[in-house]
This record gives C-alpha cells, structure tokens and sequence, in this order.
C-alpha cells in the first residue's frame, strides 16, 4: 500500500464517525518501489493530499523528508520528496488501526484488507 | 445453464458470497490470463483524464486498468483477495474490499479538480435490484461533484455471433477453468520429471472445473434508470458495446 493510498483511507464500520481518519499504521514493515519521477504530475497531486495526514503518517514511520507546514514555495527538492514519500513508499506489512472505534484493518503481502465483518456493517 | 431460481430461497448475500466471491477466487490464475486487453471504450475513457487526477477502479480485477493511463492515479480495490494478489504481482496498489462500503474518505475526492471512478463487470455480479443501485450510490459517492463515472455491466442482447444466449435476466453463467494433473505414479507426482524438466511427466485431461457465477443481464435502459434513480447523477453518455451496457454519469453538487 503507497502512502498516497492510505491517505484516501478511512474507517468505514458502521457509526465510526469521529477520530476515523487517518488510520494509524502499526507495527509497520516498509518497502519502496522506485517510479519515474514526474514534477508536474507530483505537482498536481498536492491539492489531493491531506498534508498532515501525510506528514504524521511519515514521521510515524521514521520518514522525516516532509516539512511540517506545506511550504508556499514548491521546489523540485520538495516534489522529489513528495515523490519519494507519496508513490514510492509502501507499507508491505502491518496493520491500519482507527483511533476512533479500535478497529484493525491487516496489512498483509502490501494489500490491506478493509473488509468488515458482518456486525460491524 | 442452470440459474439462480435453484438457489431459491437464497439471501442476495449468500448468493454473491458463493456465486461470485468464491468463485473468483477459485479461478483468479485462470481469470486473469484472459484478461489483458482493455476494452477501448474503457481506455480512452482513462487516457482522456488529466494528468494528476486521482480515479478508484472499484473491481479492479487482475489490475488490467490500473496501468493505462500512468498520468493518473489509480485507487483499486476488488472483492477477491486472489485477484488483488495478481494485482500486487503485477506492481499496481489495490486493496481488499467490498462495493458496498468503500472505505475511501469522501472528502479526498472532494478536494479535486478532476475525478473520476471506473466499475467494469462488477454491477451485474449484485442480486438485487437495491443492491446494484446502491453500488452504483457508492461510486458516485466517491467522486466530486462534476467528477464521472465509468460502469459497464453485461447486456442481455447478446450480439448475433455470441456464444451465449439468456432468455431471463438472473443467471448462472458457467466458468469453465481446464484441469491438468499428472498421471498417477508418474514423476509429476513427485514434482520435476527425472530429466529435469517440469511438464515432461504425460499429462491426462480430466473433465473441466465448471464454476457457476451470478449474473444479473442488463436489458437496454436498465443501467441509466438505476443510475437516474440515486438522484446524485446526469448522465454524459451511454451506449452499448461487445455485449455490455455502458454508462458515463457525471456526480451532481
């Protein structure tokens, strides 16, 4: 799972509302897979991204290549960066836990599975 | 062909969990290695989106779309655990989940410019009527106000030179996955024959696997009322193409 992806994540079981996003990554083992770097695409995703989700994810992880604020000046370094926490990174084994309602989504094989069982629904 | 009226007395979720979700699972391997062309409506749909937008292909199957467009990024996600390992095989980022019950925040699609969901082949798999309406809720969920999208779902109107014919809507269409397994006794049995090689042991042809999925046939206009019907949507356009109904709606504010 990229950390681009686990930034679009959200607690879905039934009546979690509050404190549902994001979901904490624990006990996390990391991989990267290297992608061709496109300023211009990073560039556009910035407005996708939820930027302290990001930032508190990474820092979690032990990633400190991100500013805390989102600087007004986009440089290269930061898109590089970006690039490099965003797409390249990814969680291959772990788990994404809610801190609203507790529950463990698995991370197994780089895949999460965000199934529910049927009483959470 | 039998159909569904034999699974009678059947809740739509245990028909799905046992006509599709198991089913896919059991022939992922096979599955995937007859699918690798995109269907072109469904590509140029993908190739038109701007670079950096952000789209989920909701039954993503092998991952077969997750790669068209590498100017966008794709969220994909499918019911079958098998078929997203193929996925992570394949390099793309998927994940488990149900269509039901996306677990993407909504408002991360709110924030974009341009947005944009794909469901291909997955709608016709639900059993009931609410429950395809409300995948279809689901997918417009997802996406910002002005954002599309995507679904194809089988039609009933099978094209003159298909296969298949359908005279009812709800069927069991069969999946027929060929099945080898060595001789008895022979060195396949024991893995690599005794020269080295690994399909040297004589292979014997059982009879095919034949797996039942669910599938609801679309008839013409079905796929745009149910999509009119969730009250969140226009539709761009919509047509039929290779034997499938298909829809492009555009997500009303």
């Amino acid at each position: 799972m990229r950390l681009i992806t686990h930034n679009m994540l959200q607690c879905h079981v039934k009546g979690c509302t509050t404190n549902n996003f994001p979901l904490q990554i624990q006990d996390a083992e990391l991989e990267t897979l290297e992608a061709e770097f496109n300023p211009g695409f990073v560039q556009r995703l910035i407005p996708k991204l939820h930027w302290g989700a990001l930032y508190h994810t990474a820092v979690s992880l032990g990633i400190e290549d991100l500013p805390e604020q989102m600087p007004e000046e986009v440089t290269e370094d930061l898109l590089r960066a970006i690039h490099k926490v965003a797409l390249e990174t990814r969680v291959k084994e772990g788990k994404a836990v809610c801190l609203g309602c507790g529950h463990v989504y698995p991370i197994s094989n780089g895949i999460p599975n965000m199934l529910l069982q049927d009483n959470e629904v | 062909m039998s159909t569904p009226a034999a699974a009678a007395g059947q809740q739509p979720e245990q028909l799905e969990a046992q006509h599709v979700h198991a089913v896919y699972d059991l022939i992922a391997d096979h599955f995937s290695a007859t699918r690798y062309k995109p269907w072109p409506v469904v590509d140029s749909f993908l190739r038109e989106q701007p670079l950096g937008a952000l789209g989920a292909d909701v039954g993503c199957g092998n991952g077969k779309y997750l790669g068209v467009n590498p100017d966008v990024v794709m969220l994909g996600s499918d019911r079958s655990a098998k078929l997203v390992g193929i996925c992570r095989e394949r390099g793309f980022d998927a994940m488990i989940c149900d269509g039901l019950m996306l677990p993407y925040r909504s408002s991360a699609f709110v924030r974009l410019r341009s947005d944009f969901a794909i469901s291909i082949a997955v709608i016709h798999h639900f059993a009931t009527p609410e429950r395809r309406q409300h995948a279809i809720a689901e997918l417009l969920r997802i996406v910002r106000p002005g954002g599309s999208v995507l679904i194809f779902v089988w039609a009933l109107e099978q094209e003159s030179q298909s296969r298949r014919k359908f005279d009812q809507q709800d069927v069991f269409v069969p999946w027929k996955m060929p099945k080898r397994i060595y001789a008895a006794g022979g060195a396949g049995a024991e893995g690599p024959a005794a020269d080295g090689t690994a399909s040297a042991a004589p292979a014997e042809r059982t009879p095919d696997e034949v797996y039942q999925r669910y599938y609801h046939m679309f008839v013409a206009g079905e796929l745009d009322a149910l999509a009119l019907a969730t009250g969140m949507c226009s539709i761009t356009a919509s047509g039929y193409d290779r034997d499938n109904h298909y829809v492009i709606l555009e997500r009303r504010p």
